[in-house]
């Protein structure tokens, strides 16, 4: 039995698959906002693979995910724009998940990244580890951000910098 | 031919594929199996040739030909949507109005746009050694620089893509994979083999040509997306037809749905 | 180390047909674009589970970014079109809901 294996398992059940559904139902900005989500558990997905398999080159799917993730949703944040505005959130998933994701992502990188630094070792894999860890949490701080609908100046102070 | 005709020469079809794949998977190795002919030929002469990643070796080696018409397939695709999408003469050009970004947004946009970029080449560079490859990095580079639509503004894509450019690096791509082909046979042997020293396994310059088949389809496809958006960009921002013109005004059409966003399911 | 793989992918497999039905189902465009997003992740993971990053590599490339800026560029300039409502807004509202409430 392979611990990283079944960690990965584990977080396609309780963490991909209910982010089909929500992207599959409901209105657009509930959609957009699972599928922000859904990038960040495919990224930590694939890194646990990585390391099931000990194969470190898969870790370059993470890399790329964690670059292209955040990006694919502020594709949505920019051509939605105006279906976005406007209207407050009503629907009670995309409420709750504005609020939840960037605690989501700041609590649930850290936990699958650290765990994964440590059984790499010191080395050019951890580097590689700790950039995507970095890339995942700013990338899904700004990409939800976009996606909340708040205006600068109304919580500058959350703001990240 | 009627529906019921129709249905029937449909079934027909269908049952002749579902028999002929079930008695093709009858001969399949068995699924996951220790026992790949095709693969273990393929590992073999990819390590042969000094190339870790197998895949690389097979797309830019042991069958870069096949690479050649997948490669084309891009670059005919680019041209022909250049030629759909162009600015025909009862359209015309508007200045898009720049776009209100969030401040946090913009600034991690234009973080993120060197970072990607880098990542991109990271995978092209290293399409013989890890996953990843031409077309993979080139894909990734092509998206970092449209972080700026994304998230900055439409003008400031504009200032960094001359187009003319693009396209001529997307030809020169194309041309520069025939011509390392063609140099196969200058140096003495096939077109397309890989005529080059394999140099020292595991390292950036192993592999023989395969790193180099792997730039020129980099370049390729980095600026065939990016001429391929482009088009679309145009004609999705910028390009408005006569129609579009004339009807200008504060009247909206009358059977435009009201907007209904946020509406519970 | 076999069991577990098994798992993983059934597992895959499973989201892969519950995305890919689920892109099958919805009607409008914007809705889809979602959909498909989420099954190019899907398939994505399918790929890296069977041992094949280079093709999951690719399917990331393509599908978290192009794809849905495409899809999405193509909506604006058709509904943009189909109003000929002018140059004037890029306010376009219209989420399309039609056809969307046959499904639920």
């Amino acid at each position: 039995m392979n611990g990283w294996l079944l960690a990965a398992a584990l977080l396609l059940l309780v963490g991909f698959a209910p982010t089909v559904w929500g992207a599959a139902s409901g209105p657009v900005r509930r959609r957009i906002m699972a599928q922000n989500l859904a990038t960040l558990v495919a990224c930590l997905a694939v890194l646990l693979l990585a390391q099931g398999y000990a194969r470190p080159s898969y870790a370059d799917l993470g890399l790329v995910l964690a670059v292209l993730g955040p990006a694919g949703t502020l594709v949505y944040a920019r051509l939605l724009a105006d279906e976005l505005a406007g209207q407050p959130v009503r629907d009670r998933v995309a409420r709750g998940l504005d609020r939840a994701m960037t605690p989501l992502a700041a609590l649930a990188v850290p936990l699958v990244v650290v765990p994964l630094c440590v059984a790499a070792g010191p080395g050019r894999a951890m580097v590689k580890l700790l950039v995507i860890g970095v890339l995942l949490v700013g990338g899904n701080i700004v990409s939800s951000r976009a996606l909340s609908g708040r205006r600068a100046g109304e919580k500058a102070g959350a703001a990240d910098e | 031919m009627s529906r019921r005709i129709r249905t029937w020469v449909l079934l027909l079809g269908g049952l002749g594929v579902a028999v002929l794949l079930f008695a093709a998977s009858l001969d399949l190795p068995e699924f996951g199996g220790d026992r790949h002919p095709y693969g273990a030929r393929a590992v073999e002469a990819a390590l042969a040739r000094h190339t870790a990643n197998v895949v690389a070796a097979v797309n830019f080696d042991q069958r870069a030909f096949d690479t050649l018409g997948e490669e084309s397939i891009l670059f005919c695709a680019a041209l022909g949507t250049v030629v759909l999408l162009r600015q025909t003469r009862d359209e015309h050009r508007v200045r898009p109005e720049p776009a209100r970004v969030d401040p946090p947004v913009r600034r991690y946009a234009l973080v993120a746009l060197p970072v990607t970029l880098l990542i991109g080449l990271y995978v092209v560079a290293h399409g013989q050694l890890s996953p990843g490859g031409g077309f993979q990095g080139g894909v990734v580079v092509a998206t970092a620089l449209h972080l700026l639509y994304i998230a900055v503004d439409y003008r400031a894509l504009e200032r960094i893509r001359p187009v003319g450019l693009y396209a001529t690096a997307d030809a020169a791509g194309e041309a520069a994979y025939l011509l390392l082909g063609a140099a196969g046979l200058v140096a003495g042997t096939a077109y397309l083999a890989n005529f080059l020293p394999y140099g020292t396994f595991g390292t950036l310059a192993s592999g023989g040509v395969v790193p180099l088949l792997n730039a020129s389809v980099g370049v390729e496809v980095a600026s065939g997306v990016v001429v391929l958006l482009a088009s679309f960009l145009d004609q999705a921002v910028e390009i408005e037809d006569a129609t579009e013109h004339t009807a200008s005004g504060p009247a909206r059409h009358p059977t435009l749905p009201p907007p209904s966003e946020e509406k519970p399911t | 180390m076999r069991p577990m793989n098994d798992v993983l992918i059934v597992l895959a497999l499973a989201l892969v047909a519950a995305a890919a039905t689920a892109a099958v189902l919805a009607r409008d465009p914007v809705r889809q674009s979602t959909v498909l997003a989420l099954l190019g992740l899907a398939l994505a993971l399918l790929f890296a589970i069977l041992q094949a990053p280079d093709v999951a590599l690719s399917q990331l490339a393509v599908g978290s970014v192009l794809t849905p800026l495409m899809l999405l560029l193509s909506v604006r300039k058709v509904r943009r079109k189909g109003r000929a409502d002018g140059r004037a807004d890029d306010r376009e509202q219209e989420t399309g809901s039609a056809g969307e409430g046959e499904r639920r």
